[in-house]
Parts: structure tokens; sequence; C-alpha cells
């Protein structure tokens, strides 16, 4: 996103894995954290302190990022986004997505954790197509 | 639909080892009847089976990574990286190779330490740096879902061992083909099959470019292992990771200076006879436009800089092929028979919904 600015966006979609005890309520935590305007902070805490996801942790990490706690537990105890969650599962099971992360590119689909020069090239050959 | 029976009767179709590469040597051939063995017959219920343990991530130690993870189906089931998806926090050594047409081979893996699928298929599973998961903890994940129970039990008579979780996959494994391809249609007496510029591409495989020499059969493959000399990526061979694994492996295959090996001795690993020092097994050139990086490393990012290494003689020292002189426009040709002739019809894979 630093590299090329206005020319990508990028749309994250949610698909816990369901054999993960803490993947459900880690994306709650992470669009919790979407309301207050700090996803990305929660997102970049999620990668560095897993595999301590569970709701105590989680609310000890909205905290650490200045969120609202009371609000943050709501979210997460009324599972407030799960309807968000839900329709990306949806989505990726449609998709017959079976890895996570999975990247679409243009429609191009990559799967798995690629190197950022993987991902490079192809951004550049799409960047390229859409000049044309 | 059609297409699945067809595939599902060639499957059927068995016949067992017993016809010699040797005997097809300097002829390609069209595609026929995938080898089965006689002790794990196909089944559509085992196929189904071994289908849905190749993408359940159950069969990783962090649950992480299935099969799938390093045979992606979009990529001709390879990774599509210079050295294959490792286990976290580890790295592997070599390139991810494609599973098209795996049933066609004898010896398995780039170094041939296995001649079944059967005993390919957990490998992966318990090696440190891939999977990394024990199979007696295997058996026991497995057994506490019912449905893989019930899956058993219905197809094998009895109860999950990792015996049987081989031979399902192994049965999955043997329906990935690539059937179609205008190379068989032409090799029938389709004709019209491939483009002119193919064609001269053909010949040029066939005759000056030598590369049926070991490229040959159904499979455009020997299925033997040459010294090629394959440069050695020296970012790999810094890397602490991937020297780890290097050791790693050559001290499990008792290779008495492990410790300061610096690069891949291939073959030389398994049979530890010094003419396969740095041999690798021809790979199956079915599929290949979708197969780079090329090699056992990777080393090579494209078909072009896999003819030109051809081209020159191969890597420096070897002394298993000469320098071939091709001009530019038969480096044309020869890659586009390698990208049109090669490439059969989309394997259209019905994802597994895993329990």
């Amino acid at each position: 996103m630093k590299e090329y600015g206005q020319k990508v966006r990028l749309v994250i979609k949610f698909y816990p894995y369901k054999y993960r005890d803490f993947a459900r309520i880690s994306a709650g935590a992470a669009l919790a954290a979407y309301d207050q305007g700090k996803f990305w902070e929660m997102h970049r805490l999620l990668l560095k302190r897993s595999p301590k996801l569970d709701q105590t942790n989680l609310i000890k990490y909205a905290k650490e990022i200045g969120l609202d706690a009371d609000k943050f537990r709501e979210s997460l105890d009324t599972r407030k986004n799960d309807g968000i969650i839900e329709r990306d599962v949806k989505l990726a099971l449609s998709l017959d997505l079976y890895n996570t992360p999975t990247f679409f590119i243009n429609g191009r689909r990559v799967i798995g954790d690629v190197p950022y020069e993987y991902l490079k090239k192809i951004v550049v050959e799409e960047l390229n197509a859409a000049k044309k | 639909m059609q297409r699945r029976n067809s595939l599902l009767s060639l499957i059927f179709a068995a016949f067992l080892f017993g016809v010699s590469p040797a005997a097809m040597a300097g002829h390609l051939e069209p595609f026929k009847l995938v080898p089965v063995s006689d002790v794990n017959p196909q089944t559509p219920d085992k196929i189904e089976l071994g289908k849905k343990l190749f993408f359940d991530r159950r069969l990783s130690g962090d649950g992480t990574m299935s099969c799938a993870t390093c045979h992606i189906p979009d990529l001709a089931f390879t990774d599509g990286q210079e050295i294959s998806f490792s286990y976290p926090t580890t790295k592997n050594w070599r390139n991810a190779p494609t599973l098209i047409n795996v049933a066609f081979f004898r010896n398995l893996f780039h170094d041939g330490r296995v001649t079944s699928l059967e005993d390919q298929a957990l490998f992966p599973v318990m090696s440190s740096f891939e999977m990394n998961l024990n199979l007696d903890y295997l058996e026991e994940k497995l057994r506490v879902v019912p449905e893989y129970v019930e899956a058993f039990g219905k197809i094998f008579g009895g109860a999950i061992t990792r015996e049987r979780v081989a031979m399902a996959i192994a049965s999955f494994e043997r329906t990935l083909v690539s059937v179609n391809a205008p190379i068989d249609r032409y090799l029938k007496g389709d004709k019209s099959a491939l483009s002119a510029d193919a064609i001269k591409g053909y010949e040029i495989f066939t005759g000056k470019g030598k590369c049926i020499e070991c490229h040959y059969g159904v499979n455009l493959s020997d299925d033997k292992f040459h010294a090629l000399n394959i440069q050695e990526n020296p970012d790999h061979q810094k890397d602490p990771k991937i020297t780890a694994t290097r050791r790693f492996v050559a001290k499990v295959y008792h290779y008495e200076d492990y410790a300061n090996l610096s690069e891949d001795p291939g073959r030389y690993l398994i049979t530890k006879d010094i003419k396969d020092w740095k041999a690798f097994r021809t790979p199956t050139l079915r599929e290949v436009a979708k197969t780079a990086p090329y090699m056992h490393n990777g080393i090579l990012a494209t078909l072009d800089e896999v003819i030109d290494f051809f081209d020159r003689g191969g890597g420096q020292g070897n002394t298993a092929i000469k320098p071939i002189n091709l001009n530019t426009e038969e480096k044309k040709y020869l890659k586009v028979f390698l990208v049109e002739a090669l490439s059969g019809e989309d394997l259209k894979l019905t994802y597994p919904v895993i329990p």
C-alpha cells in the first residue's frame, strides 16, 4: 500500500479457521477495533500476540492501543459484528477457499502466505494491464 | 460430469506396474491408462476421502497446512515458489514438484527416495520442515472426527491407521492427470491439433534439441536421475534456516559430513553412489507452463531460462548433456511447443467439505 498508494485498494474479508480456538473472537476483536477507528492497530497486534488471543488478553490489547475497553468488551459479548463475519465466511465457501491467506488481485487468485515480491509482480502486471 | 466419468473409467481401467519406460525411449505417447497399485484399488469413496484428507489442515502439527498448501490446484499442484512453503519457523530446501501425472512415476520426490504413492504420502506430513505432525498423533486427531471414523470403516472395513490415510491420499493423487492436451490429439493423428510454430517446436524437441532423450513416453519423463549440475542459489546456501534443513536431511540419510554440507547432494543422499551426486529425477513436462519456477531448487524462473540452461549444455562441469546451440527462432518454437502442446484440459476439481 505504501508503494502504490492510490493505485491499489485493499479489501479484507474474514475467514476464521474453525479449528483455531480464538480465530472467531479475534475476527470480532478486529471488527470491534474497526468500530473505534483502530482496525490496523488491532490487526497488527493480533498477528504479533498470536496464539494468546483469548478474551481476557484481547481486552488487554484493546486497552494497550487506547480503545474504549467497555465498548470493546460489549461488542465481543454481544457478538455485534457476527453478521459481517458470517457473510464473509459464506463468500469464502462459495469461492471454494481452503486456505488463509488467499488473495484476489484483480480477480487473480493467489493462495498462501507468499513472499512480498511474488505479490508485487502480480500487482505490477495488473497495474500495467489496467493502463492499456 | 462427462469428464469426471471418463476420468473415473480411466482410473478403474487399472494396469499393474510392469511396462519399462526404457521401452518407450525416443517417443512421445498420448495419454493412456493411469497405473494403479494392485494392493490399493481405486474406488470413488476412497478417492473422495483422499481428497478430504489432502485439503485437511489437521494433517499438520499446528493445523495451518494441508497437502494443498504446497500443491495448489490452480498452479498444477505446485506452489509457485522457488522452494516450497514450509512449516512455520522453518524453511524447506526444495521446490514443490507438480502432482500432475504423479501416478506415472515409480520414483517419487526429486531424489526418488520412495517408489509408491502410498509410501510417499506420509513423508511431508511427518517432515519437521513441512507439515510436522507426529503420525501417532495424526491417527488420534482423525479418530475423534466421527465423519472420518465412519468413512474409513466403510471404505477399509476398519479403524483409521496411518497406512490407510496414505492409501486414500494416494488414490486421490492418482486422479490428478493432464488429459486431452494438444500433443495427445496430435499424436493420435489430428495434425491440426498443433499450430505451425508448435510443430516446429515439436521437431526441435524430438530432434536437434534432444529433449526427447530424457523427456519421453506418456509422461515426458524417463523417471531416471541425471546430474545436470544445476547451480545452487547463493541466497539459499547462506540462509540459516535452509542450512539447518539441508544438514538435517543429510544427517537423517547418514551423510557423514552433514555439518559442513553447503549444497544439495540430490540422489546421492539416497544411494551413496558418486554418479548420483547432485542428480535429480527428470520431471514430467505435462502442464509445464504452470509449474514455474523450475528445477529442484526453483533457480530458473521461466521456461526461457530453462531452455537457455539446456542450450548452453547444463550446469558447469556436468557430463550429462552438451551444448545444443539453438538459434533464437528455434528457442521460440520450442517454448511454443512446451506451452501450447503440453497443456491439457483444466482439471475441474470439486473442493471437498472438510468434516
